[in-house]
C-alpha cells in the first residue's frame, strides 16, 4: 500500500474543483489551490480572465513551507498552529487555511477582492473540502502497477536526464 | 511517502540535500539547474541571506518524464547548513523521500560532517523516521582541495559499515553532481515499486 499524503480523485476531485470554482467566482479571487503539506499541488483553479499564474510548484512549496514555519512560531507560544494566515501586499494577497492534517487551501487575490469577502467564501469552501477529504479516508485509493516494465522505463528516463550510470 | 496524484496523473518525490554549512548543497542545485534541459526543470527558488547563505531552503522541481501515463517528478530541496537554523532544517525534512548528504572534504570540517549527520538522524526521528529506512547517498564534495582528507576516511566516519553509496565530487566544476542524484532517484523509485 502506498502512502500518499492525500489522494483526491474521481467524483470527489470533481466536487472539490467545483468548490474552488465557486470560491473564485464568489470571492472574486484570482487563483485557488489545494496543496499538500509537503508542497505539492493537488488541485488548482484559475478565475476567468485572470493572468497566467506564476510557477505553481514554487507557489505551493513556498506556501507549505511558510505555513510550517508559522506553525513553528505558534508552537513557541504553546499553540498548535495558526488555522488561517492572511498576507496582503499592495497588489496581491494570499489567504491560507488548513484542510485537516495533510492539506492547505490557498487563495490568491488582487485589489478587486476584499479580504472579508475572501475569508467568508474561503472558509465555506474549506469546510466543504475538509468533508470531502474526510470521506475519502474510508475509501481505498486506486492502485498502480509498478511492474518490470515500469522499472525499465524509469531507468531509461534516468539515463536520459542524468546520463547512463557508468558514464 | 511519495505523493501520487491520480487526478493529475503525477508521482512526486521529495529529495533533500543535507550537510554542514558551506559543504556545497546550493552549488549542487545550481549546477543541476544549469545542466538539465529546459523542458525538464521548473524555476529554482532560493531563500538566502544577502551574502548568499541559505536562510530557509533552495528548491528546484525536475520532471523525469512520463511512465505508464504518470508524470514522474522530483522536488529537490537544500537545507540551511548553519548550526543555528535547525528549526528550518526540521521543517524541510517533512515528507522526505530521499536524501543526498553532502560532506565537505576539508580537514577542519570532518567534525562538522559528523555533527550534521547526527543532526539529520535526530531531526528525522521527529517524524518517526530512521535514516536506515530512507533512500540515502553520500556525496563527498570538494575533492579538489589541496589538503582534502582521503574519501575513505570521511566515509569511515559517516558510514562505518560502508553500505551507503558514496560519490566523490567537485560540485563547483560539475564533477560528481548528477551521479548521487541519479543514485538516490533510482533508490526512491525502487522503494516505491517495492511498496506497491
Amino acid at each position: 500500500m502506498l502512502e500518499p499524503s492525500i489522494d483526491l480523485y474521481g467524483a470527489a476531485h470533481a466536487r472539490v474543483r467545483e468548490r474552488l470554482g465557486e470560491l473564485l467566482e464568489r470571492g472574486r479571487a484570482r487563483y485557488a489551490l489545494v496543496v499538500d503539506r509537503k508542497g505539492f499541488v493537488i488541485l488548482h483553479a484559475r478565475a476567468l480572465g485572470a493572468p497566467k499564474p506564476p510557477s505553481l510548484d514554487s507557489l505551493a512549496t513556498l506556501v507549505a513551507s511558510n505555513h510550517s514555519a508559522n506553525a513553528a512560531i505558534a508552537n513557541l507560544f504553546g499553540d498548535a498552529g495558526f488555522r488561517e494566515v492572511v498576507q496582503q501586499g499592495s497588489d496581491v494577497g494570499t489567504y491560507v487555511e488548513e484542510l485537516g492534517p495533510d492539506a492547505l487551501l490557498v487563495v490568491v487575490f488582487d485589489g478587486g477582492a476584499t479580504i472579508g469577502r475572501i475569508k467568508v467564501h474561503a472558509q465555506r469552501a474549506a469546510r466543504e473540502i475538509r468533508d470531502e477529504l474526510a470521506g475519502l479516508r474510508d475509501i481505498e485509493a486506486p492502485s498502480l502497477d509498478f511492474d518490470e516494465g515500469w522499472t525499465e522505463s524509469t531507468e531509461k528516463l534516468l539515463d536520459g536526464l542524468f546520463g547512463p550510470r557508468d558514464a | 511517502m511519495s505523493t501520487i496524484n491520480f487526478a493529475a496523473r503525477e508521482i512526486n518525490f521529495k529529495i533533500v540535500y543535507y550537510g554542514p554549512g558551506l559543504s556545497g548543497k546550493t552549488t549542487n542545485l545550481k549546477m543541476i539547474y544549469e545542466r538539465v534541459p529546459g523542458d525538464s526543470k521548473g524555476e529554482m527558488v532560493s531563500l538566502a541571506t544577502e551574502d548568499e547563505r541559505t536562510l530557509f531552503f533552495d528548491f528546484l522541481p525536475l520532471d523525469l518524464g512520463t511512465v505508464n501515463g504518470f508524470k514522474t517528478r522530483f522536488h529537490l530541496y537544500t537545507v540551511p547548513g548553519q548550526v543555528f537554523y535547525n528549526s528550518s532544517r526540521k521543517l524541510i525534512l517533512r515528507g522526505v523521500d530521499g536524501i543526498v548528504f553532502v560532506a565537505d572534504s576539508a580537514p577542519n570540517r570532518l567534525r562538522a560532517n559528523a555533527e550534521s549527520l547526527r543532526n539529520l538522524r535526530e531531526n528525522l526521528l521527529e517524524y518517526d523516521l530512521r535514516l536506515s529506512e530512507i533512500p540515502y547517498v553520500l556525496q563527498i564534495n570538494k575533492r579538489d582541495l589541496d589538503e582534502a582528507l582521503p574519501s575513505d576516511m570521511i566515509r569511515k566516519v559517516l558510514d562505518p559499515s560502508g553500505e551507503v553509496p558514496a560519490f566523490d565530487a567537485v560540485a563547483a566544476r560539475f564533477e560528481g553532481v548528477f551521479e548521487p542524484l541519479r543514485g538516490v532517484s533510482r533508490m526512491v523509485l525502487e522503494k516505491l515499486a517495492q511498496k506497491a
